[in-house]
Order: structure tokens, then C-alpha cells, then sequence
């Protein structure tokens, strides 16, 4: 049984690291660029996230918010959204409400209790849900672009497709720093209850300490980085029109985006309609 | 026509009380292939940078002079315009792409500079960069010479009269450093591009370049025909630059009257040929390995079975080792060689337990891995990185070195920091940051921090790479100075000269198999081996396998002994007649 849960904790602290943070992090960024979400037009899915991200949270119609959810559970579901990110979601949404929610069913709360709650827990898990489709599902590129498009600045473009390229090397870095600190450290034993807390303790104080060389590195790192921008004429192209032009070219509106925002539009009908008839 | 003219250029960092290049005058010619040369903090990168106008229209200083790069004076030209004319690619060149995927970093300045044809100039680089096909993948899957070729393809894609590569194989296998110097050759020769590279490997600018300029303290002491260059062996030593083996060791043998005194020093291989025909072979017997007292030694690590995979952001899991069989014994000296992405660094990491094999069993001394505390492992087995600059979690060297002896309340700990700061000649800078330090006293630092435990077992992972050649000798000599400390020491390198000098066992990891392991006779003696992993071995060996196909000579000492007659240097007396 020791035996067995000492296995079981190996296998959760393994996929726990920050390697498989990372290749999370990347999977969900880069790893799902062929799938339906990803390969619409990122100015019709701003659009569509205009509507689900905002109107939700207006609305109070049961059956709307039913319907609207289920449309996001399909769209996150075609986005092949990675495992890591769902979990957190699952886990923000259970700390917002849900378990409100769970806590009103065990004490004996009576529906008209639940339904309220129901009805919150279906806002923030609507809202949350469209967000991760559109920030999940389409490639930071993609979605820079749109932005552009939609007049925000260049350098708010430039910040998100830049962060997705700073990401993996900023915690290559922290990871080789907290290696550093597992190879040279002396961690308390954490055999006993006790010690486990203090295991947990230590390992939050190494990864404070973590950030004084983890910034320092990345610092000298970036330095070539802000050279390179300079000679590849970053400043330069957030001031012209035609570089803008260029970079939304290749944006295009087709078929498979107008079937999405169809599909989208005749269920928020029918769910209207069904509401009113009930 | 020249490319760049620079006249009395002196500039000085803010802050710095001389100047790092003073009244320095150079003229360089379209279509030339030039190397620059120098030691260690001469100014060859500041250079470079003036002739791209980053100095000093984004790093500003004390400037006086003038530089004309492809006829446009860099003071009144913005760093924009300048990229076209001169292309630069850094020696930390990862970090110099911006963008996620390979045709999109190619083709990057092209769209900034809002040429509608970008994607077009981005892949047409490409192919010259001998990227084809990779045009949609991400950069994370590539390996570090194609990331290179990468950063090269967006200095090209701006179609710039001159191309400056700062160091561009120091971290690559010899089949991908080739393929960089092919790639440049074809650039230089088909395109007309001109190409400045600084380098410290004299066999390749034997090879590929046209010029050579020695900088020394900030000046031009000379620029000369590689040729001629590479044959002012006295200049160039004093400079910390090693000319070829070849010319060093027939410099060596001119010197002891072997050779005549009119001979003109070779600088290839083909040429050696030629220098060294006359001279006959004698077996030298001190040279025969003795490695089989050692195979008796217990196993120190031992790999059995050992199945690894990384996880790919896409599809399957990447199999880095499938059942991997290896036994390390106590005491032995290794050598791990093998191209770039072999498996080096994950060996290691595995062996130190920061990697868990996904199936099979290693041991350490017996027991498995798995079992064995941190605590424990870290004071038997030792891993330096690649990369000193990991090493360094604290604001000092002094409390760097310190910290593994103090958290585990190692007795006297502070005396046996003041010794190991003594020992790598470090006391003088224990206050300084690591990542402050110069590139030789960072390795050395680290190498501190690696042993202040005293391990029983030293792994490192490639410790004389961007090193120049003086401080690449200190580190070696700091290794032999270690051999008496550590018992078991493992070093994973594409460092031939250190292999040959300093390794007693070699293994050759290839596609994640041990595909060779032995004495350097077994391993370079082997020429389909060598074949196989593109291991090369120096350019000595090779010169001596040329002159007589039983010699095995490793270092220049064994070559001059080996070829340069028997003791009464009786057969070379007509010649130096």
C-alpha cells in the first residue's frame, strides 16, 4: 500500500513539472492549429466572442444561458483546448460558485435556492468557456492579427504574439533554475505529515528565490532580443500603414466562417424561441 | 569596390576607462570571405557591431571615426536602412528570433520593412539556407545548427551586400558546422555576398576564408591572405589564437631543424602533404593504450533497459532511448561524443535523477536510482551545465559555491569555500555575480559549484564550448588539476583535442544507441564508425593517418615525436643541409 502511494505521488509530482507546464503551454498555444476554430477567420471569432463573453452575463433566461453553454462546450470541444487549461477552468469555476452550489445541495437548500445558482454558475462558466475557444483555439498570430484589425495598437498585437515566444524560454529558464536548487538543495523530509508541510513550505520559498536569477537571465537573454527587433525593423513597421496592410491580407472571410456564425445565430434563435414558449 | 571602410574608428563603452576600439582602420572588399581574429575582449564584437551602425545609432558611447558600410556612412544612416546593406547573426543567434514559426522569422524584416513580396523573399532565403521544407514548422522543432541556419535566413532574406556571423559554429557537431560553412561558401562564391565571420576555429578559416584580421587591444595589427596569416604563428599565439595543428606542428618540427628552414608552413591537410612528405614513421610505443585494469572496476552507473521519451507538443512522444545498456565503472575518465541531439545532455540528467526513465533501472553503486534521497545522491553524483549561467542562484559566486555545503550544515564549510575559491582562482571576484563574469572565469565558477560537495562521480556537459583557445587550456588544465579530486569524471563534448588529450574511455552515442565505446585508437581508428556519427577526429590525427595509415597521432608532442625522426635526428640531416 506504502508502496502504492508513494508510486501514485511519484506519477502526480512527475506530471506536475515544469516540463510538462511548459509543453502544456505550447500545446495550447501552437499545438491545435488544425482544428475548425483554429483555422476561422480571428475577426469573425472576435466578433462571436463579443457576443458570448458579454451577453451572457445581461442575461437571466434559463434556458438562453442552457443553450449558450452547450454552443461553448462544442466550440471548446472542437478547439481541442489542452487537458491543463480545462482543469483550471473546471477548478475556477468550482471555486467562483460551484461549490456554493454543491454547499446549498448538502445543507438542504431547496430549489429555489439552487436555481440563482445554477444560473450564476452557468454565466461564469459560459463566459469562461467562450474565452478559452478564442484565446485558446486560435494561434496567438491569428488572433494579434485580428486585434489589428480591429484598430487596437501594434505593440498590443506585438505583446501577445511576443509573450507566446518569451513563454517557453522563460520557463526553460525557471526550470533549469529550480533544477539547479533540487540538485543542490537540501528539501526536509517529508516522510511524516509534519514534514510534508515543511516540505510544501520549502519548496514555495525556492520558488521565490527562484525569480531573482530566473529575471536576471532572461534579462541578459533579451538583450540580443531587443537588438535583433531594432535590425529587423520592429519600430519601423509599428509606424507604417503598409506593413499593417501587408500583415492583414492574409486574413479572409469563407464559407466555414459563415457557416459557424449561422450555426451560432439559429441556436441562440431557437433557445429564444423554446424560452418564449415555455 | 570596398564593402566597408572604417577610418580611425574609436569608440568606448559608457563608463569604461579605455576605449575597446581605438583608431582602428579597416577596409574590406566586396566578395570578400574575412575572419577576424583576436582574443578574448578585443573588440571583435563591438566591431562587427559599428559596421552594422547598431553603434552607434542604438548603443551609444564615445564615438569619433567614420564607417561606410556598402557606401552609406553609418552616422547618418538609421540601423533600418543598414540591414539591408549588412546582415548580422548573433552567437547567442536563439535569441535573436522573434517569431514562432521558421517562414515567418525569415521573412519578418521583409514585412517590417513593408516589402509586398515578403513571403516570397522569406522562402527564396530559406533555400539558400538550405531550409526547404521547413517553412511551417515551429521553431522549438529545430535542431541548434538549423535554428542557426534560421537566423542566418533572416539576415539573407534582407539581400544585404555583407553577412556578419559572430562566432557561428561554437556550439555544433563538425557535420553541422560544415554544412554552416558550405552553406556561406555557396553564399560568398554563387551570390557574391561578402562574408566577415569571426572564428577561433583556424581549420575552418583555413579552409573557407579568403583574409584573415588579427584586432588586438582594440587595433588592427594586421589583414593578410589566410595563408600568410595563418602562418604568423607567433603573432597569432600571442594573441591566445591557435593556428592550425598542421602548421603548428610543422612550425614545431621547422624549429627542431626536421624540417628545412625554407619550408613554407602548410595550413590543410592537402597541404601537409606536401610539407611532410620526406619524413618517415616510427612507432612510438608510449602512445599504445592501457585501459584493461580498468575494466575490472566495479560499476559505478549502471543503464539497464532504459526507455526514455519526451513529450512532443505534437503527435507521439519523441523516443530519445529505447532500452539503452550501459555500465560506467568507478574511476574511468569518459569521453561522451556524439552529433548534436544524440542524447548527451539526457544521459546525463537521467543519471542525476532530474529525468526519470519511463522503463528500466538505473543504478547507482548497485542500488537502484529511484530509491536514493536527493540528500544522498547530490553528495555522491555531480552534474555542471552546459550553460554556467544556471548554475547561479545566488547575487554572489562566494554564497554560490557555498550554498549546497551550508543548507546541509557541512562542517567548516566557510574554510572549504575559501579554498575552492582558492583553488579556481576565484577569491578575487567572490563578491561578483556569475552572470557578470568572463565566459572562462563563469566555467570555472561553475565547475566550483560541481565539486564543492565532493562528488564521487563529475558529470559535464560540454565545459570548453565558446570558449577561445587560452581559456579553453585553463579549463583543461583546471580538469587535470581535478582528476586527483573526483574519482569518476564524464564529459559530454564536441571537443576532439580534449577528447583525445584527456579522455581514457570514449562512448559515441548515435540515434540514442551506444554505437561505439572504447579507446580513442578503437574509436578514431575506426572508420566506419566515423562515418556513421560524423565524429571527427583533430585535424592532426587525420594528418597523420595521411602520411602513414598505422600512425596514431593525438596531440602535435605525439606528432613531432612520431614524424620527426629517431633520436639522433639522423635522416633529417641531409635535409636541413
Amino acid at each position: 500500500m506504502a508502496g502504492f502511494t508513494k508510486k501514485l505521488s511519484d506519477n502526480l509530482f512527475d506530471k506536475f513539472s515544469m516540463d510538462f507546464l511548459r509543453n502544456q503551454v505550447l500545446k495550447n498555444a501552437y499545438g491545435n492549429d488544425d482544428t475548425v476554430i483554429a483555422r476561422l477567420d480571428p475577426r469573425i471569432l472576435i466578433v462571436w466572442y463579443l457576443f458570448f463573453g458579454l451577453v451572457p452575463w445581461f442575461a437571466n433566461d434559463l434556458i438562453f444561458l442552457l443553450f449558450s453553454f452547450m454552443i461553448v462546450v462544442v466550440t471548446t470541444f472542437l478547439a481541442r483546448v489542452a487537458g491543463l487549461v480545462l482543469f483550471l477552468f473546471l477548478l475556477g469555476v468550482f471555486s467562483q460558485t460551484g461549490y456554493l452550489f454543491v454547499a446549498t445541495l448538502i445543507l438542504g437548500g431547496d430549489s429555489t435556492a439552487i436555481a440563482p445558482l445554477l444560473v450564476l454558475t452557468l454565466k461564469v462558466a459560459t463566459v469562461s468557456l467562450a474565452s478559452i475557444t478564442v484565446f485558446s483555439g486560435l494561434d496567438p498570430d491569428r488572433l494579434s492579427n485580428g486585434l489589428m484589425w480591429f484598430k487596437c495598437p501594434e505593440r498590443l498585437s506585438f505583446s501577445i504574439s511576443y509573450a507566446y515566444r518569451m513563454l517557453p524560454m522563460l520557463m526553460e529558464e525557471f526550470q533549469n533554475v529550480l533544477l539547479s536548487y533540487r540538485m543542490r538543495g537540501n528539501p526536509p523530509d517529508s516522510a511524516t505529515f509534519f514534514g510534508k508541510l515543511k516540505y510544501l513550505v520549502y519548496q514555495i520559498k525556492v520558488i521565490i528565490h527562484a525569480f531573482y536569477p530566473l529575471m536576471l537571465n532572461t534579462a541578459k537573454r533579451s538583450r540580443t532580443t531587443v537588438e535583433a527587433l531594432e535590425i529587423k525593423g520592429y519600430r519601423y513597421a509599428a509606424v507604417n500603414k503598409e506593413v499593417k496592410k501587408l500583415k492583414l491580407a492574409s486574413l479572409k472571410v469563407t464559407y466555414d466562417d459563415m457557416i459557424f456564425l449561422t450555426i451560432s445565430f439559429l441556436t441562440v434563435c431557437v433557445s429564444l424561441f423554446v424560452s418564449s414558449m415555455v | 569596390m570596398n564593402v566597408i571602410e572604417i577610418e580611425n574608428l574609436t569608440f568606448s563603452y559608457p563608463g569604461a576607462s579605455v576605449p575597446t576600439l581605438n583608431q582602428l582602420s579597416l577596409t574590406v572588399e566586396a566578395g570578400d570571405f574575412l575572419a577576424i581574429v583576436g582574443n578574448n575582449g578585443c573588440g571583435k564584437s563591438t566591431l562587427c557591431k559599428a559596421m552594422n551602425g547598431l553603434i552607434p545609432n542604438f548603443i551609444t558611447g564615445t564615438y569619433t571615426g567614420s564607417v561606410r558600410a556598402g557606401g552609406l556612412d553609418t552616422c547618418s544612416s538609421d540601423v533600418g536602412t543598414l540591414a539591408t546593406k549588412v546582415g548580422y547573426v548573433y552567437q547567442d543567434f536563439e535569441n535573436q528570433i522573434v517569431r514562432p514559426t521558421v517562414l515567418d522569422d525569415a521573412s519578418y524584416a521583409c514585412m517590417n520593412y513593408a516589402m509586398a513580396d515578403y513571403l516570397e523573399r522569406g522562402r527564396a532565403a530559406l533555400k539558400r539556407c538550405g531550409l526547404s521544407g521547413r517553412e511551417n514548422d515551429y521553431i522549438w522543432q529545430l535542431s541548434g545548427g538549423q535554428t542557426h541556419l534560421l537566423a542566418l535566413a533572416g539576415a539573407v532574406s534582407l539581400e544585404p551586400d555583407v553577412l556578419i556571423l559572430d562566432e557561428p559554429i561554437a556550439q555544433l557537431d563538425p557535420g553541422h558546422a560544415d554544412r554552416i560553412y558550405e552553406i556561406l561558401k555557396e553564399l560568398n562564391e554563387k551570390h557574391g555576398k561578402t562574408i566577415i565571420v569571426i572564428e577561433h576555429h583556424t581549420e575552418y578559416i583555413a579552409d573557407y576564408c579568403k583574409h584573415v584580421l588579427l584586432l588586438k587591444d582594440g587595433k588592427a595589427l594586421w589583414k593578410l591572405p589566410v595563408r600568410e596569416a595563418l602562418c604568423r604563428v607567433q603573432d597569432l599565439t600571442a594573441s591566445d589564437i591557435f593556428p592550425p595543428q598542421v602548421t603548428r606542428a610543422a612550425y614545431e618540427l621547422k624549429k627542431a631543424r626536421v624540417l628545412p628552414l625554407t619550408a613554407a608552413l602548410p595550413t590543410t591537410v592537402d597541404e601537409g602533404r606536401r610539407t611532410f612528405a620526406g619524413l618517415t614513421y616510427h612507432i612510438n610505443k608510449e602512445s599504445r593504450e592501457q585501459t584493461e585494469a580498468l575494466c575490472k572496476a566495479p560499476a559505478a552507473v549502471e543503464f539497464k533497459d532504459v526507455t526514455l521519451s519526451y513529450r512532443s507538443v505534437k503527435g507521439e512522444p519523441h523516443k530519445i532511448f529505447d532500452g539503452l545498456n550501459l555500465s560506467i565503472r568507478k574511476g574511468e575518465k569518459i569521453a561522451l561524443i556524439g552529433s548534436n541531439g544524440a542524447g548527451k545532455s539526457t544521459l546525463m540528467k537521467l543519471m542525476i535523477g532530474l529525468l526519470k526513465p519511463s522503463a528500466g533501472e538505473i543504478e547507482l553503486y548497485g542500488s537502484a536510482l529511484r530509491g536514493i534521497k536527493r540528500d544522498q545522491l547530490s553528495r555522491k553524483i555531480s552534474l555542471v551545465y552546459q550553460n554556467p549561467e544556471e548554475m547561479f542562484i545566488k547575487d554572489s559566486i562566494e554564497a554560490d559555491i557555498a550554498y549546497a555545503m551550508k543548507v546541509r550544515g557541512i562542517e567548516q564549510w566557510q574554510e572549504r569555500t575559501g579554498r575552492l575559491l582558492e583553488q579556481f582562482r576565484l577569491t578575487g571576484l567572490k563578491d561578483r555575480d556569475g552572470r557578470l563574469l568572463s565566459g572562462g572565469q563563469m566555467r570555472r565558477a561553475s565547475l566550483a559549484i560541481g565539486i564543492a560537495l565532493n562528488p564521487e562521480i563529475l558529470l559535464l556537459d560540454e565545459p570548453t564550448a565558446n570558449l577561445d583557445i587560452a581559456t579553453r587550456r585553463e579549463i583543461i588544465r583546471t580538469l587535470e588539476e581535478m582528476k586527483d579530486i573526483t574519482d569518476t569524471v564524464m564529459i559530454a563534448t564536441h571537443d576532439m583535442q580534449l577528447v583525445c588529450e584527456w579522455a581514457q574511455r570514449i562512448i559515441v552515442l548515435c540515434g540514442g544507441q551506444v554505437v561505439g565505446d572504447g579507446s580513442r585508437d578503437e574509436i578514431f581508428g575506426n572508420e566506419k564508425l566515423r562515418k556513421l556519427t560524423g565524429i571527427r577526429p583533430p585535424e592532426i590525427f587525420a594528418m597523420g593517418q595521411e602520411l602513414c595509415p598505422q600512425a596514431y597521432c593525438y596531440t602535435i608532442q605525439e606528432f613531432v615525436q612520431t614524424f620527426g625522426g629517431d633520436s639522433d635526428g639522423r635522416i633529417h640531416k641531409e635535409a636541413v643541409g
